[in-house]
């Protein structure tokens, strides 16, 4: 490989023409490192790769060790060039029909290795093309003729997005080919919507989602990949969150009726009071964030909703239409709740699989000792699908990755679309890719079930889209 | 004092009430618990069995309220905190017991006659009385009010499970039965039931019994192979390895989990199973050994049995009770004065089998103390399903109190009335094994055999296994953990 040093990006927000912004950007590319660049649609991998070719307007952090020629191949570039010799033509003011440049001019103003060049001609089969106006030539043809722009000008530091897409299948082939060979002098930074696709000389992961760089997994961290495998394949897979199981119908709530009221609601021990004079009603479909500090009470007060509490008995509390204490059991109230806690992950201590663990949320139970029918151990299967696990269905549950737990858990908890879900500080003792993990999965769920949230979390980087309101717990008095 | 219940029956009477024990199938249950929606379920009592079924009845769905005596409530004492700080309403027994449906007492048996006599006379005409030990009607012949109902529901395990398993959404293997002389509604049995099911019971599976059954079962199985073997068992091997030069904190650890370990294989498999853990070579040395200590114990077994059924042992113990628990305290001192007791567990690892292949004297008076009390319980006119419960089916649940704070814990877990048993065996048992013990060595205990060459005798080997999976217990115990493993939970 040549001699370079390595690329260095720290702290960089690059605007690009006020439409999209990349923020607090820190990344280094070593030598002789290949990247591959994923993340979900519009998530900013673009615009990342273009940072590299000195795009976008910099707004604060600095970059450095980017060597002079960087080849982008990229739609943007590609709409850019067309652009460009759009305007060529509008420019001309003597009264001739504009031919445009012709495509073997556009690919000879940058080649420095023509023996190359006409080499790649042959093999994409732009041959029959070389003497045609390049702005004439169809999407994937002016994609082809960028590709030999970018491979024959020596470049230093190769940047391709979506450098597969609209090939067909021997172009591919030869192109995989070519990069292999190529990896071993230039550097490259690839761009890829799949990850199957990822080339086998690829050595580093970037995963971006917002404008964020989230992750930077090294490949050879076989944990780390899966997990970024998973986080994407949530983030982008069509699949739907399965639906319910028809044959199930709760009571349904009267018009106008909240699904909780706590009316001064208390929480008192002998020695102290954690909570009182609390009022809280959630209505349908209202979004709930809980926060406050450690020993406010906060999961007492879902505690109170979800009747794990001994004291709901002594509060004046209306849930899903029942008064509590009027002799409704826990079981009629826990039908319309799914819950998630850090807890219940403690207590959920069973060897048995992973299907069984989602079944058992329609019976409300810690391991499953009722009979389940087809259909729902079906729509279990469609949450694994949606999770990503199919493969490990039958796997014992306490054999998951911590991580994993939870998201089995968050699927137990929402298989039987509970009115409200509530999630006790889901992401806990989770690492980064996990939190996100998580968090992916319950924005699929807040934006695509009839299930209200209520969700506990302190940290604000944690927000879910779609929760606008707040309750906030004080501390108890010391 | 009335007189002893069950001597007050003909002996077909006596043979009949002992001949109950029937498992319940699921669909038994259907009317959930219905029979007690809207009644007012009163507990006497508020330790673990009292707070954690209340919570769970509670839960279901029905109204439960406590009494305390007034002093208890005056004083804020822990049964006050307890009942008050998981919010139930908590009275006097002149405030709660007149308008109560249902009493529940949940007392320990000691306090039985005492609180029975001060409560009856406030209890509303037609209410039901329930326990969850029949000792107070059986031994100590209480005679309940005509017009009252009165009930038994014991759930097999210790109060902190009987919640944790309900609020997982399952149960504990319950015990239910009915005092056939106060029925007067004929409603007890569907009383029994949908206390049952508030409590969970149901999912776990529920025994129909009687008063009769569980006190002279329950009372046999605790004092010989539950408790007390296990005790004996933990002295004498551990005393025996010390002789033998093993490391103490090795010896400790391999009796403090070794009782679990062995009797988790019993749970699955019975004798069996537990005895084709070991090696061939081994496998028959236990057997030899549990032959030579069966014939041993065997009169100790039949004592105990007899005392229990002709009340011998309840009023010893009641003079006890009478002499502030004088030997019930001094065994319990003595105990807490062993050499096992006072050795804690070494920081050695032992794998699951190795608990096994060094613990042969172990697993042979596992089997030997099984085998002898299911023997003599139904030489005595116990059904096969009750001793069964009563000797294989619990020795696991309290091996596993052993592996949790040794012989103190186990002691401080069960009921007096099981400690004083327990005590009352081992102090004879000891002493009826010393000759016996005289013969081990460390290769049945502590070290392993340790043979270079494990071949045995075929027509030996028949021989063996043939007596161990023909005996009795092993009959009925592949039945009855056919039904539990239906309604089991699949995990």
């Amino acid at each position: 490989m040549s001699s370079q040093e390595e690329i260095r990006l720290a702290g960089l927000t690059v605007d690009f023409d006020g439409r999209f912004r990349l923020t607090d950007i820190s990344w280094t590319i070593e030598v002789d490192q290949h990247w591959l660049i994923v993340g979900p649609n519009g998530s900013g991998k673009s615009a990342l790769a273009a940072v590299l070719a000195g795009e976008g307007t910099h707004l604060a952090g600095t970059k450095s060790g980017l060597p002079e020629r960087v080849a982008l191949v990229s739609y943007e570039r590609q709409a850019e060039l067309i652009e460009a010799e759009r305007r060529k033509d509008d420019a001309d003011i003597i009264d001739v029909v504009a031919e445009g440049t012709p495509v073997a001019e556009v690919v000879d103003a940058v080649c420095q290795d023509n023996q190359l060049a006409q080499t790649l001609v042959d093999t994409l089969g732009l041959r029959p093309l070389m003497g045609r106006a390049f702005r004439k030539l169809s999407t994937g043809e002016t994609r082809k003729v960028m590709l030999i722009r970018a491979l024959t000008g020596k470049p230093d530091l190769l940047v391709l997005d979506e450098p597969f897409d609209g090939l067909d299948h021997d172009s591919l082939n030869w192109l995989q080919g070519h990069l292999r060979e190529l990896a071993r002098s230039v550097p490259m930074v690839i761009v890829l919507n799949r990850f199957d696709e990822c080339p086998d000389f690829v050595t580093h992961i970037a995963y971006i989602d917002n404008g964020q760089l989230l992750h930077r997994v090294d490949r050879t961290d076989e944990r780390a990949f899966a997990g970024l495998h998973q986080l994407l394949h949530l983030k982008t897979s069509d699949l739907e969150v399965p639906k319910a199981d028809p044959s199930i119908s709760l009571p349904p709530l009267e018009q106008g009726e909240p699904l909780v009221r706590l009316t001064k609601a208390a929480i008192r021990y002998h020695d102290n009071t954690v909570f009182e004079n609390l009022d809280w009603t959630i209505e349908p479909n209202q979004h709930w964030q809980l926060s406050g500090p450690n020993g406010s009470g906060k999961t007492c007060l879902l505690q109170l909703i979800t009747g794990d509490h001994p004291q709901c008995y002594v509060n004046d509390i209306e849930v899903f239409g029942f008064q509590r204490g009027s002799g409704e059991s826990i079981w009629q109230i826990k039908q319309y709740i799914g819950y998630v806690s850090t807890a219940l992950q403690w207590e959920y201590r069973v060897g048995t699989g992973l299907r069984n663990v989602i079944v058992s949320g329609f019976f409300d139970s810690i391991g499953l000792y009722s009979k389940s029918t087809d259909t729902q151990k079906a729509i279990a299967d469609e949450w694994l699908a949606l999770l990503g696990m199919t493969d490990r269905a039958d796997q014992p549950f306490n054999g998951l990755s911590y991580g994993d737990q939870r998201l089995v858990l968050i699927a137990r908890a929402m298989v039987k679309h509970p009115p409200l879900l509530i999630l006790d500080e889901p992401c806990l003792g989770l690492d980064d890719m996990n939190r996100q993990l998580v968090l992916a999965l319950i924005e699929r769920i807040c934006t695509s079930t009839e299930t209200t949230v209520l969700y506990v979390n302190h940290r604000v980087e944690d927000h879910i889209a779609g929760i606008k309101n707040h309750l906030t717990l004080s501390a108890p008095p010391s | 004092m009335a007189a002893n219940y069950f001597n007050s029956l003909s002996l077909r009477e006596q043979l009949a009430e002992l001949g109950k024990c029937r498992f319940m199938h699921l669909d038994e249950f259907t009317e959930g618990v219905d029979a007690l929606k809207g009644k007012k379920m009163v507990v006497i009592g508020c330790g673990a069995q009292g707070l954690n079924q209340g919570l769970n009845l509670r839960d279901s769905g029905l109204d439960v309220s406590y009494t305390l005596r007034a002093e208890a409530i005056e004083q804020k004492r822990q049964s006050w905190k307890n009942a008050t700080e998981n919010g139930f309403i908590v009275g006097t027994y002149e405030e709660l017991l007149p308008t109560a449906d249902v009493v529940l007492n949940l007392t320990p048996d000691k306090q039985h006659t005492n609180v029975v006599e001060t409560i009856m006379p406030m209890m509303k005409q037609g209410a039901c009385l329930s326990y969850s030990h029949g000792f107070n009607i059986v031994e100590e012949g209480m005679q309940i009010r005509d017009d009252i109902t009165v009930i038994m529901v014991a759930p097999k395990c210790p109060g902190s499970e009987v919640r944790a398993e309900y609020v997982r959404g399952f149960g504990v293997p319950t015990l239910i039965a009915v005092h056939e002389d106060n029925d007067p509604n004929g409603e007890g049995l569907a009383l029994a039931k949908a206390y049952a099911v508030g409590t969970g019971g149901h999912k776990a599976g529920v025994l129909m019994s009687s008063f009769i059954a569980e006190v002279k079962s329950d009372l046999m199985g605790e004092q010989t192979i539950l408790c007390g073997m296990l005790q004996t068992g933990s002295l004498l091997c551990f005393d025996k390895m010390i002789e033998e030069g093993i490391e103490p904190g090795y010896a400790s650890k391999l009796i403090q989990y070794g009782w679990e370990t062995t009797t988790e294989a019993l749970k699955y498999g019975g004798v069996t199973n537990m005895m084709d853990r070991l090696s061939n070579p081994a496998k028959i040395r236990a057997f030899d050994l549990a032959e030579q200590m069966k014939a041993i114990m065997r009169p100790l077994y039949n004592k105990h049995q007899d005392d229990i059924m002709t009340g011998r042992f309840s009023s010893g113990m009641m003079d006890d009770w009478a002499n502030d628990d004088a030997k019930l305290l001094g065994w319990r001192a003595d105990t807490a004065e062993t050499a096992f007791e006072k050795t804690p567990a070494g920081d050695v690892e032992i794998s699951e089998q190795e608990y096994f292949d060094n613990g042969i004297l172990m697993v042979a008076m596992v089997k030997a103390g099984v085998e002898l009390a299911f023997e003599t319980m139904t030489a005595a006119g116990i059904i096969a399903d009750s001793a069964y419960y009563e000797s294989l089916h619990e020795t696991p649940l309290i091996a596993n109190t052993i592996a949790r704070k040794k012989l103190y814990e186990m002691n401080a877990t069960i009921s007096d009335t099981a400690e004083y048993g327990c005590y009352l065996y081992n102090h004879a048992c000891v002493p009826l094994l010393a000759d016996f013990m005289k013969e081990i060595k460390s290769d049945v205990i502590g070290k392993g055999l340790e043979l270079s060459d494990t071949g045995v005798d075929n027509a030996r080997l028949i021989e063996v296994n043939e007596a161990i999976r023909s005996h009795p217990v092993e009959r009925i115990g592949a039945e009855l953990r056919g039904y539990m493993a239906d309604m089991k939970r699949i995990v």
